[in-house]
């Protein structure tokens, strides 16, 4: 009987491992965008909850256009680089220089702009993708959704092409160059307007990918990315700010740690578990676990 | 017509109060609260609770302003250690954990339910518009109070060295001042006038729900503050008066253009808000009222 019984325990949280991971995909995908804006333009970017909202809809546009969900994440990936292009363009680059306050500050507004249209444009009410119904898989008892696993790829193939282009272009070194040192970067002879064209494209690209995993995880209304803020701030910061490794990990960590806590603080305080370890790990230890020190300043 | 000005005007006597205590944190101590809606939760709620269990109002409002007080102070405690942008994140987060909180714990908040029929102020005056008239001198008087209490916490040693945190705080530390005690008191000074105006609002509109407190809220009173100018306490006052011209206006567009939907509008106003802390923070960053010298 206990045996059964412990069998039936741990099922049923590796069952809420297996849910957490693919919630931390997405958690990771949105704090690194937080983190690599944090780590090369040097601000917070609350906007980067409503840029996935973003996301969303272009990939719902872009499948309700084709059925397929190929040209959707196609539509996000190209639409929401674009959009934050535009964005730096007409906004962030105006205010190079200004204080850390002034940016974030704007970015909220960026965020409730971008918001504020989507809810004029598409409605509030909540728009659904269709997805095909699969049998799930089973695995010793455990259930796994292969559309789960389809959007593991998804996610993984996004974190690849961001490594790649990291650590494997010349852009992403130069990009890397700057968010280690600004000044040495520039006075080598690193043009900044491209390394932050690239940096928001690139930005973008994730954010987009990162939106329409979580509308293919629940339902896209315009309030579907702000709920992502917190969690995607706290996974940065977590993993340590300015490393995108780093963040990707943390996100994994923080939703599986949010599944985890389900039972024991109910549905309702799952997004405050992102906040109580956001206290945390600033308390303990604000350069988080893969951050320099330098990083942080 | 009367009572409609009465009541606009009570409503921004309560914004200003919630602004002036941002200006405190913010425009005096470069403290970025991003959460100041949740010490309005909080002073709102506590009032009404108590108010319902039969407290005396006055006693009511008191602790709503104390406990929004206290609940500052080991967000301060934190933010000794903070810099700027993790401050402003935490303190979000801390205000949607209090939204969690009066959302989820039903036995004392009712849920989304929210609480009805809270105890109005000057109940005993039967005749409505009069007892309209006293909330709004009692709240008139309240800020008064409050606006020379600011002038003379910042003209005051005190005033003097939390600017001097906002623009240098190595200095200050150099001095042999501690920054981190002066900033837990600011914070808990203007936490405490944030939950003052959430007991006037909650007796003032006697019907609060969780909905009420959204993150918008804090950004109002930031739009205020940045359109006012930031660190003058009249920019809080003129910056409020234009936030009501905004969030009333929009009403009377609905009236003239009865097509526009209630959601449509709050998206129009949430655009709005937007547009102008981009602008403002871009182009005039020293507000309305602001200081020249400084950017």
């Amino acid at each position: 009987m206990s045996l059964v019984y412990a069998r039936h325990i741990a099922l049923f949280y590796a069952q809420l491992i297996v849910n957490g991971l693919v919630q931390g995909l997405i958690v990771g995908l949105a704090a690194l965008a937080v983190t690599l804006v944090f780590g090369v333009a040097r601000f917070a970017n609350a906007a980067t909850g409503d840029t996935m909202t973003f996301g969303a809809y272009a990939a719902l546009i872009g499948q309700k256009a084709t059925g397929s969900l190929v040209v959707a994440g196609g539509a996000a990936v190209g639409a929401t680089a674009l959009l934050s292009l535009t964005v730096y363009a007409l906004v962030f680059r105006k205010l190079a220089g200004r204080s850390v306050v002034a940016l974030l500050v704007t970015s909220i507004g960026v965020g409730f702009l971008l918001r504020a249209a989507l809810g004029i444009i598409f409605g509030h009410n909540q728009q659904l993708f269709t997805v095909p119904l699969v049998r799930p898989i089973r695995f010793n008892g455990l259930i796994i959704n292969p559309f789960d696993l389809q959007l593991a790829a998804v996610a993984a193939v996004a974190l690849v092409g961001v490594f790649l282009v990291l650590y494997a272009t010349p852009i992403g070194r130069r990009m890397r160059a700057v968010a280690d040192n600004r000044e040495l970067a520039l006075v080598s002879g690193i043009r900044p307007e491209r390394v932050m064209i690239a940096l928001w494209m690139l930005v973008g690209a994730v954010t987009g990918v990162a939106g329409m995993m979580l509308g293919m995880k629940t339902v896209v209304s315009p309030e579907l990315g702000w709920e992502m803020l917190l969690p995607a701030f706290a996974a940065a910061i977590l993993g340590g700010i300015g490393s995108p490794a780093g963040a990707v990990i943390a996100g994994l960590l923080l939703g599986v740690v949010q599944e985890l806590s389900t039972p024991f603080v109910g549905f309702t305080y799952k997004l405050s578990i992102s906040f109580v370890v956001l206290l945390l790990v600033l308390l303990v230890r604000p350069r988080g676990l893969f951050g320099r020190l330098e990083g942080v300043r | 017509m009367e009572a409609y000005l009465v009541a606009i005007a009570i409503v921004a006597l309560i914004y200003v109060l919630l602004a002036l205590g941002l200006t405190l944190q913010y425009g005096f101590t470069g403290l970025i609260n991003f959460g100041h809606v949740g010490f309005f939760a909080i002073g709102a709620y506590t009032s009404a609770i108590l108010a319902m269990s039969g407290v005396p109002l006055v006693l009511s409002f008191a602790a709503g302003t104390i406990v929004a007080g206290l609940a500052a102070w080991p967000i301060g405690l934190i933010a000794l250690r903070l810099r700027d942008d993790y401050f402003a994140i935490v303190t979000l987060g801390f205000s949607e954990t209090v939204r969690l909180v009066i959302t989820s714990e039903k036995w004392l908040t009712n849920g989304v339910q929210g609480i009805p029929a809270i105890p109005r102020m000057f109940a005993s005056i039967s005749v409505g518009s009069l007892a309209s008239f006293a909330v709004l001198a009692v709240l008139l008087v309240v800020t008064i109070i409050a606006v020379l209490g600011m002038g003379r916490i910042v003209k005051s040693p005190f005033g003097r060295i939390i600017e001097a945190i906002r623009d240098n705080e190595d200095a200050v530390k150099a001095l042999g001042k501690d920054p981190a005690r002066f900033k837990v008191q600011v914070l808990i000074l203007g936490s405490g006038l944030a939950g003052l105006a959430g007991a006037f609002y909650a007796h003032y509109i006697t019907y609060i729900v969780p909905d009420q407190f959204i993150p918008l809220v804090t950004f109002y009173v930031w739009m205020a503050i940045i359109i006012g100018g930031v660190g003058r306490v009249s920019g809080a006052v003129v910056g409020t008066v234009l936030l009501m011209v905004l969030l009333e206006g929009s009403r009377f567009i609905r009236d003239v253009m009865p097509f526009i939907s209630d959601v449509e509008m709050a998206s129009v106003r949430l655009g709005v808000i937007g547009l102008l802390l981009i602008l403002f923070t871009i182009y005039r960053p020293q507000g309305l009222m602001g200081d020249f010298t400084r950017r």
